[in-house]
């Protein structure tokens, strides 16, 4: 059996045969070996098998799946399963190309995209004085389900869900039920402060008045319906996660609609 | 004979080694390309530090990178998942 190890520093690797990966160097920068291409800005777009810039999201996200319970005595903690963190552009599309399409997905299955560092459930502390918009799709048949998830996951990465200062945004999530889709957005509040969270303009600081809270959450509404590509008539709620718990089911009277 | 272990793709080593671009550039595509809608990022007072981006700027991506994001994804994915259609 040959090894790679042996081969001498100067020889370059012959195209026909495999590499070790560590004999290849990358400068810490991530600028590619040949350093005349120092200032070159090659993005996806140039070379797609060889860019050597990327595209920052804002955020660092986390996607999420929830299997379907096997049967009886599941955990949700261990149908809950975190599949990938990422925080560029390009690595979005690499998850996003190489994960089942929410219309393949079976019956009680979710997708959820959170922040990194934030679990999708309303017992998270960044989630428990919050709440969520949502729309359920009851002709799941009619409805071009892998198309909108698609466009609320883009939204959500690409920031264009709330303003720069808003900081409500924690995710994102998919329900496939039987004879539904339900689409969500998971805010931190519900408009009000948040004990903890001080006295600044910021989501459930006591520097933000209860109309701007307010505001903020409608027009994060009206983003998210946009989306949705709903009929006139159609509306979207808005429920705290408390009343949801409170209430038994995910349909809590809803808080506010658009 | 022992199984090779899996080679990333080229496209997966670029990811890997290349560097976060910093600002928002409007002049760094290729003909063809559109950069983000500037109109998004209007309103973004800390230049370098946020990023917006139009879902018509995104979408380009969709048919451009479409490599596992790490070696072990597929089979990751299949073990979490089961096998749906997810596996292409």
């Amino acid at each position: 059996m040959a090894s790679t190890a042996e081969m001498p520093a100067a020889e370059g690797p012959k195209m026909n045969e495999q590499v070790d990966l560590t004999t290849i160097p990358v400068s810490p920068n991530g600028d590619g070996p040949d350093a005349s291409t120092d200032n070159d800005i090659k993005t996806i777009f140039h070379d797609k098998d060889n860019f050597n810039v990327k595209h920052p999201l804002q955020n660092k996200w986390t996607l999420w799946y929830t299997k379907p319970p096997s049967g009886k005595g599941d955990n949700w903690n261990d149908l809950l399963k975190e599949v990938i963190t990422f925080d560029s552009v390009e690595e979005f599309w690499g998850v996003q190309n190489n994960v089942a399409a929410v219309s393949k997905l079976p019956q009680k299955a979710d997708y959820h995209l959170f922040k990194a560092g934030v679990r999708p459930e309303w017992e998270d502390a960044q989630n428990k004085h919050g709440g969520k918009w949502s729309y359920q799709f009851k002709r799941p048949h009619s409805v071009n389900i892998d198309e909108i998830w698609l466009h609320v996951m883009l939204a959500a990465i690409g920031e264009t869900l709330e303003d720069v200062e808003d900081g409500e945004i924690m995710g994102v999530v998919v329900n496939v039920r039987k004879a539904l889709f339900r689409i969500g957005v998971w805010t931190r509040t519900i408009g009000k402060s948040i004990p903890g969270r001080g006295d600044g303009d910021v989501a459930g600081g006591k520097g933000r008045s209860p109309d701007k809270a307010k505001k903020i959450l409608l027009d994060i509404g009206q983003r998210f319906k946009s989306l949705l590509d709903l009929g006139p008539g159609e509306l979207v709620e808005f429920s705290g996660h408390t009343d949801s718990a409170h209430s038994g089911s995910s349909r809590a009277k809803a808080k506010f609609t658009v | 004979k022992p199984v090779e272990p899996p080679q990333p793709s080229a496209a997966l080593q670029s990811l890997k080694s290349a560097r976060f671009l910093s600002v928002m550039e409007q002049n760094i595509y290729p003909p063809g390309i559109s950069s983000p809608n500037p109109a998004v990022n209007a309103a973004v007072a800390k230049k370098g530090k946020t990023f917006k981006y139009d879902a018509q700027f995104l979408l380009q991506f969709q048919k451009v990178f479409t490599e596992q994001p790490s070696v072990e994804f597929l089979q990751q994915v299949k073990s979490l998942i089961g096998d749906t259609d997810g596996s292409r």
